[in-house]
């Protein structure tokens, strides 16, 4: 290569380095169509029926009067205990089955139909069942609804990712003598990182969901029990701040993943 | 001159399929052997049974007089798919080898800065390979090989991915790391010229199961350049007599 050349290619590289984050145009973009979509919300207000649905205004004063009794911070703490601990297990327990599975023949074909199987059983008919396994009403049945709801995209896209760890890396970590271990280090774990945390990204969703219906059927706690208690009295406004707020808790967490996935697999960060 | 390489009546099938049959060759210290043949004929799988990746039905393969079974830390391979790791840095990738080879953190550190400077990579050690253009990946893939410092190169059709013109800019750049560090080198080609120019010997393949047509013996002097062995007398009559091999077999 010439030193021309050379210094062409090595300024083109700088570029692409400066070029990763999402330009701020993109930001605009997002903040105004939440506002448009807010705007006809509330300027529709007058023609709405109350007992569906009420304008911004009204949920943001219920926002500021549910936190003023207090009763806003209790649920949301108990139900992000649930939420953190039930992602939390489904984490380890799909992570560390998924890895096996996908590595060992035997491991997956004696654990494959039972996820399958349980995969297929819409979760929501299982949590009744929880509550009466454990005997209780308590955090750990409601943890376990939450993990339940989570473990599958994690469990499944974990096992996809060791199982399609590309052959020709294999075949390089062969040739160079590798051993198990940098095996793992060097090219499983890594090539299975955007599979799992996209499994993870999914995973969050499902867990809200599993939430919310744990706290319906299992002891009415945490924000769950605020939507049934709000919607009982036809206090459309006040139900739908625990609503807002479980959707959003959504949407942070989410973005909290995908901002670990451009930290730890920057070699994703290409341009589109 | 010695023999470093010695290929003795090797047998090679999958299931039904014969890929090669009682194949002798042998490659001499130092020399640059490149291998013609057509597509599917084996190469692959003879380079790969070279470095003990997969195992002989047959015969067997001799290096520095000890049959392979596995791959040896004096045998580096170059891939034609460049095999990188997406997630690993140019400088990172350069080290994988020299790393499993548990060489101290001082002598890989050395190696890699000597390397990336000779395949002309300096600047780029914090780059990720897909912010590299192909031609610069396999300089990444063939340092990495470098940096092993072996004797024996196994290189399976490295430059066949890439553009003519930057392939024959890397075809001059081995001629001249070669002067620099003599390896012994098996090199696997599709292309005639690619061959003529870069070997001491071409070895012309027959299709399925392969065998060995012929073996020429190239005859133009070092030091090389394309340009200079494309301008050589014999360079004519040499591309013509591997032509006719390769079409032969094809009738
Ligand atoms: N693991 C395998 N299992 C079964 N058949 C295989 C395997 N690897 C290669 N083959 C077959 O063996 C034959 C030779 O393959 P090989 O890759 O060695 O050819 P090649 O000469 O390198 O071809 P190309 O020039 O296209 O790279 C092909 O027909 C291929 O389909
Ligand atoms: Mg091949």
């Amino acid at each position: 290569m010439t030193v021309r050349e050379a210094q062409a290619t090595s300024a083109a590289a700088t570029v692409m380095h400066r070029r990763r984050r999402i330009p701020a145009s993109d930001w605009i973009v997002r903040i105004a169509s939440i506002a448009v979509v807010l705007g006809a919300w509330q300027l529709a207000g007058p023609m709405l029926n109350p007992l569906i649905l009420r304008p911004p205004s009204a949920i943001f004063a219920s926002f500021f009067e549910l936190i003023g009794t207090g009763e806003l911070q209790e649920a949301l703490w108990q139900s992000l205990r649930e939420f953190v601990l039930g992602l939390a297990i489904a984490l380890v327990l799909g992570i560390l089955i998924g890895i096996l599975s996908g590595r060992s023949r035997l491991f997956y074909n004696a654990t494959d139909p039972l996820i399958g199987a349980l995969y297929s059983v819409p979760s929501v008919a299982l949590v009744p069942l929880i509550a009466v396994l454990f005997r209780s009403f308590d955090d750990p049945p409601r943890i376990t609804a939450v993990a339940l709801f989570a473990i599958f995209p994690i469990l499944i896209n974990t096992q996809q990712g060791v199982r399609n760890v590309d052959r020709d890396l294999l075949e390089v970590a062969r040739a160079f003598n590798s051993s198990e271990r940098r095996l793992w280090t060097d090219v499983i774990v890594p090539s299975a990182t955007p599979f799992v945390l996209a499994g993870v990204r999914l995973a969050i969703g499902r867990a809200l969901i599993g939430m919310i219906i744990a706290e319906f059927f299992i002891g009415l706690v945490g924000l769950g029990y605020l939507i049934i208690k709000y919607e009982n009295v036809f206090r459309i406004d006040a139900m739908f701040v625990p609503v807002i707020l479980v959707s959003a808790l959504g949407v942070l967490m989410m973005g909290f993943v995908q901002w670990i996935e451009g930290r730890v697999a920057p070699w994703l960060r290409r341009e589109h | 001159m010695t023999e470093r390489i010695v290929v003795e009546r090797a047998t090679k099938r999958y299931g039904e399929m014969t890929v090669f049959q009682t194949l002798d060759l042998s490659v001499r210290e130092g020399e640059t052997v490149c291998i013609l043949g057509p597509s599917g004929c084996g190469k692959t799988t003879l380079l790969r049974s070279m470095h003990g990746l997969i195992p002989l039905d047959d015969g067997r393969i001799v290096i520095d007089g000890a049959a392979v079974t596995s791959p040896r830390r004096n045998v580096a391979m170059v891939f034609q798919h460049f095999g990188l790791m997406p997630w690993k840095r140019v400088s990172e990738n350069i080290a994988y080898g020299i790393t499993l080879a548990g060489l101290p953190s001082a002598v890989c550190a050395e190696r890699v800065r000597k390397y990336t400077e000779m395949v002309g990579l300096t600047g780029f050690e914090r780059s990720y390979p897909y912010q590299l253009s192909g031609g610069m990946q396999q300089r990444v893939g063939l340092a990495r090989a470098l940096a092993m410092e072996p004797d024996v190169l196994l290189m399976d059709e490295p430059f066949g991915a890439l553009d003519a013109q930057t392939r024959e800019i890397l075809q001059d750049e081995l001629l001249h790391i070669h002067t620099l560090v003599p390896h012994t080198m098996v090199f696997i080609t599709h292309s005639i010229e690619e061959a003529i120019a870069l070997g001491d010997r071409v070895v012309v393949m027959s299709s399925r199961p392969a065998r060995v047509r012929e073996i020429l013996a190239v005859g133009i002097p070092r030091p090389r350049t394309v340009a200079s062995v494309i301008a050589h007398p014999r360079f004519i009559e040499l591309r013509d007599r591997c032509w006719r091999l390769l079409r032969e077999k094809a009738a």
